[in-house]
């Protein structure tokens, strides 16, 4: 049976486009244009997933997915505008799922409810790391990119959990040579360049312009913090 | 001690100083004029008649000058109606000049002395009892205590008015440094009070447009991104009609007008906001790497170095840089991070035709274009914001010059580990 999503947006042109986006997709979708409707909506029609946005007119978004995890544990993805960074600890704290900025990627946004819809399904614990529509999921040891699972060997999940782990900072090839110590002895007999550009023919859109695993002449690699 | 007290406390004793010249100065000619009152005639008279004539013998009117300096207790002394001197009496007395008048004072350093001109021609010079000081250095004496007196009463009169200026300046330090909540306590009905009440009106009405212009802010931002959401997803609806060359071109000028949007809100965030939100520790090379990866012919170098600062705004200077520098110059870019005593340096060079002298500073402005230049595309704020947000981290962003004259600008920003 298909996802059942409910739409929590005051913009009604940008709710039925989701809609129709989200119908192609599969998914069935319910829109509310106010806070205190989709609440209702909520709490009769019984949802598989939320999507709201944060600012509607009778009230704060903040305050909808308060009242919506005082009652259940249905996953909630928050639309904010790019930059409030407040909102976003915020509204993860108060429980929402994840959060994505406006004017947001599609694809991205599909991938993401997607996660959010699997992570609840799966155990509580699970340790996924998110890059846009990479997702690095530690507990299944695999790589998902638009929700679809990347060929990557063993060891090269481990190479790129390493990156990932670390994303936002230069690593030399020294020190990724450490971090794969005491993996399998694949490790010396092929040097890191030659994972690096496997992992990016999976992950990478173009892996001629890499934008999520990217060189530093002379220095090493960087795992991009902000992709796509 | 401050400024504004002292000035009105020494001016208050400067007042006081000139106050006791000036009484002195018109004592001291005023009496130089000497005694000019219907009592010298009285004395003239009396003097008169308790002295024997001018013919009688000297003894005679020495015993005479005796018992009248005895009766009045005062030193005199007798001269002729040539000026001669005939007899005294007493401590001896200065003689009196020959163009001198009735009732003049003579006095010299002993105290003053007066000469009174006798009917018969001759002349007795008189001093008064037991008045050894001249009369202007006691008065002054009184005037200068007088003086210290109200000097002293002044200051906590003076110390009191500035104590409330000085709460007041306070006050509008703390509001400019970015505390709307500053208010000043308003006592009395002064015009100091009237300007203290001043000050929490507009102070409270500051608070209150700075919380309406957050709103808006915040507003703005979403109002105008859910359309661009609209059109985002309507190009991904209309996948199958559109061309894919259309359609990446319709996703990069939504692109950039999110960028446009995020750029003027940035801006107006920095303008107004004091604490922009958790700091974090960013490798500025790693940082620069990802940036320059959106772009094509260009090379990154240097070493890793950490700065301490906000990862989404340093990400937004970066990338004005590398925009700034594909939009103005030429191709290849090269950015370099350098550490040099505490600071990070991020100098990012083009091959382009540089940045004339004139200029370097002005490029800094918001919405400025060199002239003669193509308005390229763009919100004009680019590099405004880099240096708006290098000086927000406590470094600075400035325009500098290579050897071969080529377009550099560098950003300098305080190293994390300090070192």
């Amino acid at each position: 049976m298909a996802d059942r999503i409910l739409i929590i947006e005051d913009d009604p042109r940008l709710a039925e486009m989701v809609c129709d986006y989200l119908g192609e997709a599969g998914f069935q979708v319910l829109r509310a244009a106010t806070g205190a409707t989709g609440l209702a909506m909520h709490e009769a029609r019984g949802v598989d997933a939320l999507i709201l946005d944060l600012m509607l007119p009778d009230m704060d978004g903040l305050e909808v997915c308060r009242r919506v995890r005082a009652r259940a544990d249905t996953p909630i993805l928050m639309l904010t505008a790019r930059g409030d960074a407040m909102d976003r600890v915020v509204g993860l704290e108060l429980g929402a799922d994840d959060y994505l900025p406006k004017p947001f990627e599609p694809r991205e946004l599909l991938a993401r409810l997607r996660s959010i819809l699997r992570r609840r399904k799966a155990s509580a614990t699970s340790r996924i790391l998110r890059f846009g529509r990479l997702e690095v999921d530690l507990d299944a040891r695999e790589a998902r990119l638009d929700g679809e699972a990347c060929a990557l060997t063993g060891h090269q999940f481990t190479l790129l959990v390493a990156l990932a782990e670390r994303a936002g900072r230069v690593l030399s090839r020294e020190v990724l040579m450490d971090l794969m110590k005491g993996e399998a002895p694949e490790a010396f007999d092929r040097s890191i360049d030659v994972h690096i550009s496997r992992i990016r023919s999976v992950i990478e859109d173009d892996a001629k312009k890499p934008r999520r695993i990217i060189t530093v002449r002379g220095a090493g690699y960087v795992f991009a913090k902000a992709q796509d | 001690m401050p400024r504004l007290f002292l000035k009105i406390y020494l001016t208050i004793l400067a007042s006081l100083a000139l106050l006791v010249v000036i009484v002195g100065v018109f004592w001291h000619f005023s009496s130089d004029d000497g005694m000019h009152h219907p009592a010298v005639g009285l004395v003239v008279q009396l003097a008169a008649a308790a002295l024997p004539p001018a013919a009688a013998p000297v003894a005679d009117q020495e015993q005479a000058l005796e018992e009248l300096s005895h009766h009045l207790r005062a030193d005199l002394a007798l001269y002729g109606s040539r000026n001669e001197f005939v007899a005294a009496a007493g401590h001896p007395l200065p003689a009196p000049p020959a163009s001198s008048n009735s009732g003049d004072w003579i006095g010299d350093r002993h105290g003053p002395a007066f000469v009174f001109d006798l009917p018969d021609g001759r002349r007795l010079v008189a001093r008064a009892p037991h008045n050894t000081h001249p009369p202007w250095s006691l008065f002054g004496f009184h005037l200068l205590v007088a003086a210290i007196a109200v000097g002293v009463a002044a200051f906590p009169v003076a110390r009191g008015m500035t104590r409330r200026l000085e709460a007041l300046q306070t006050a509008v330090e703390t509001l400019g440094a970015g505390d709307l909540s500053a208010r000043v306590s308003v006592s009395g009905k002064d015009e100091v009070a009237s300007l203290a009440s001043s000050f929490n009106r507009a102070a409270a009405r500051i608070e209150e447009l700075v919380a309406a212009h957050k709103t808006l802010l915040a507003n703005t931002s979403h109002e105008l991104r859910t359309p661009l959401a609209r059109i985002r997803l309507g190009i991904e609806l209309a996948k199958q009609t559109l061309d894919p060359k259309r359609k990446a071109e319709l996703e990069r000028d939504i692109a950039e007008l999110d960028q446009m949007i995020d750029e003027i809100l940035t801006a107006s965030r920095l303008d107004t906001v004091k604490d922009l939100g958790p700091k974090e520790e960013i490798d500025l090379l790693a940082l620069a790497a990802e940036e320059a990866s959106r772009f094509d012919n260009c090379n990154v170098g240097g070493i890793s170095a950490f700065v301490q600062g906000d990862p989404r705004l340093l990400r937004r200077m970066i990338r004005n840089l590398l925009e700034n520098a594909s939009r103005h110059g030429a191709p290849p870019i090269d950015i370099e991070i350098a550490t040099n005593g505490g600071k990070v340096a991020l100098s990012i060079t083009d091959h382009g035709p540089g940045i004339p002298e004139a200029e370097r500073e002005r490029v800094f402005e918001p919405f400025y274009r060199v002239p003669g230049r193509s308005a390229a595309a763009g919100s004009g704020l680019g590099l405004s914001l880099v240096r708006q947000i290098a000086r927000r981290h406590g470094g600075d962003a400035v325009v500098s010059s290579t050897a071969d004259a080529r377009a550099q600008i560098v950003v300098t920003l305080p190293s994390a580990s300090g070192t």
